[in-house]
């Protein structure tokens, strides 16, 4: 899943390069991508989303 | 500051971004040291690398607030993701951590750093905007735009090799536990292992309850040891002394006959009739560590006693009359003239680090305080911990065992030692009594053998907080304040 999040990163940056017009598809994935990461990264820490520590 | 001054700081933002954290783990640690990223470790690499590319965004499109706010975002949930992960190995013994340490911190902990320091540079360029530059349109990038651009692009495209060499492609994500990088395929290890519909949870084992008694079934028949010898109750009165709180611990020093209770946050010097108050106070919890309810007490010497909190941080406290009053107040609530306050601290354990106490005993031959666990709705084990009483610090710890030739018996292979509740205890004739408020149970233990020996059922008992020995007495105090003499076994 981090392979597909980088290759939708890549293509995103390409699109900024190459077709700046395409701006609100090049956002939305951005998005995706942010939610991707954060999801992935929930799902890794479910045993305890916040640091285990003393609060 | 002029704008074009404004995109050339932000250019090298994105490359300094782009080469040194991010390039330097893919290219150093990836593909020169072997170092393969845990998933978590992964996620934070993304994190960075979206938070370059919405530099190149706010490059090509001006600083939109949309841009600026999904990079703000981006790097507070990376800083947390960063403190998450260092809090799986920041408490460890020194030097202890997780994958590959560069300059003396782990990757996990730069990554902490690296967020932290993008939300600083998002807010000084931030800070050099003028009005109406929010309102910017497609820009064309200049040589030096183009370069952050395609070096980022470079060190993306090599992320992705890494990411498909080491997770794989979709469905397969990110270990936790990974191997070594290899662009060998032969040594690809695909995992799905992450992947998970379980329920998740907020703190995990650290979302542990308080110790309370309620609840508690107090039947010895119930217990998980079977055939145990009762102990009679000789007498049964009300302690008639006023108390702040209910009572949580017993103690007696035979070289003063006295007692000594504690209650929430109290402290009381009683005589060897528990019928008068010598001398108390009230500790002030909130100041400085924080001491949860007291767990219980003990007399180290006699004019110098200890409260053990619940979260075992501790109190030591020594009897002074006409003690400095106004010098005492920050220690103290009531009371300030009958104790100095020596130390405040905390004890360290390991095995009972995520179980509450409600106990402790000292033994003046070996200058031993002991304390021992209740279990939580996420841990369940019955630990006893024993601290130098010279340096207050761990010395042994262990889960006792029933003594082979002891003839105590479990009621079934699913009963347990750990599904007792420990909230009293004494030291005498060289073992550690342990009364359980569950089960109304008494354990002794051999802390030399790490093994109980000897085990009794006392029926009746409500809620006991405290065990002290007297001469040929066990005195139970509870809750309520009750007080129950028993003899003690052999006596």
């Amino acid at each position: 899943m981090e392979f597909l999040n980088l290759v939708i990163i890549f293509i995103t940056a390409l699109l900024v390069l190459r077709a700046p017009q395409r701006e609100r598809l090049a956002f939305r994935l951005l998005v995706t991508s942010v939610l991707l990461m954060m999801a992935l990264f929930l799902m890794a820490t479910r045993g305890s989303w916040l640091p285990g520590l003393n609060y | 500051m002029k704008r074009e001054r404004l995109y050339t700081a932000l250019s090298i933002a994105v490359l300094v971004l782009s080469i040194v954290p991010i390039g330097g783990a893919v290219f150093v640690l990836g593909f020169a040291r072997g170092d393969s990223p845990c998933v978590m470790c992964w996620e934070q690499r993304i994190g960075m690398v979206i938070v370059a590319l919405v530099g190149v965004f706010v490059l090509r499109y001006g600083p939109k607030p949309k841009y600026i706010g999904l990079g703000v975002l981006v790097s507070a949930w990376g800083m947390f993701m960063g403190l998450r992960h260092m809090s799986l190995h920041a408490a460890r013994d020194i030097g202890q951590g997780f994958s590959i340490e560069v300059f003396g911190a782990h990757t996990y902990t730069w990554s902490l750093f690296i967020f932290a320091a993008c939300v600083v540079t998002m807010g000084v360029l931030l800070l050099a905007l003028k009005d109406g530059d929010l309102a910017a349109a497609t820009r064309t990038l200049r040589p030096l735009d183009r370069i952050a651009v395609y070096v980022f692009l470079i060190v993306v495209a090599a992320n992705a090799v890494q990411a498909f060499a080491s997770t794989g492609p979709p469905p397969y994500l990110g270990q936790s536990d990974p191997i070594r990088f290899s662009f060998n395929p032969r040594n690809w290890m695909w995992s799905t292992e992450e992947w998970s519909l379980a329920p998740g949870s907020l703190r995990g084992r650290w979302g542990a309850e308080k110790p309370r008694l309620a609840g508690l079934n107090a039947d010895p028949a119930a217990g998980p040891l079977v055939n145990l010898a009762p102990l009679a109750v000789a007498e049964r009165r009300s302690l008639s002394v006023p108390l702040r709180g209910t009572p949580t611990g017993l103690a007696y020093d035979a070289a003063t006959d006295r007692f000594l209770v504690t209650t929430q946050q109290g402290v009381y010097s009683l005589d060897g009739s528990l019928r008068r108050v010598l001398r108390y106070t009230i500790v002030d919890s909130g100041f400085s560590i924080d001491l949860d309810a007291f767990a219980g007490a003990a007399f180290l010497d006699s004019t110098t006693v200890m409260a053990v909190s619940q979260n075992k941080s501790y109190v030591v406290l020594r009897e002074h009359d006409g003690a400095d009053a106004a010098g005492n107040f920050r220690y103290f609530l009531e009371s300030f003239d009958k104790f100095d306050e020596v130390s405040r601290s905390r004890f360290t354990t390991v095995r009972a680090r995520m179980m509450y106490t409600m106990s402790v005993a000292f033994d003046p031959t070996t200058q031993s305080l002991y304390t021992i666990t209740v279990p939580n709705s996420k841990t369940h084990r019955l630990v006893v911990s024993r601290f130098d009483r010279k340096d207050l610090t761990l010395s042994a710890e262990f889960m006792p065992k029933l003594q082979a030739d002891s003839g105590l018996a479990l009621g079934g292979q699913s009963r347990s030692l750990d599904e007792l509740y420990v909230t009293a205890a004494t030291f005498a004739d060289s073992r550690l009594y342990a009364l359980s408020a569950a089960y109304g149970t008494l354990l002794a233990i051999d802390p030399v053998r790490q093994t109980v020996v000897a085990a009794y059922s006392i029926p009746g008992l409500s809620r006991p907080t405290g065990l002290a020995r007297r001469g040929n007495d066990f005195y139970i105090l509870c809750e309520d304040g009750t007080l129950v003499t028993v003899g003690a076994p052999g006596a």
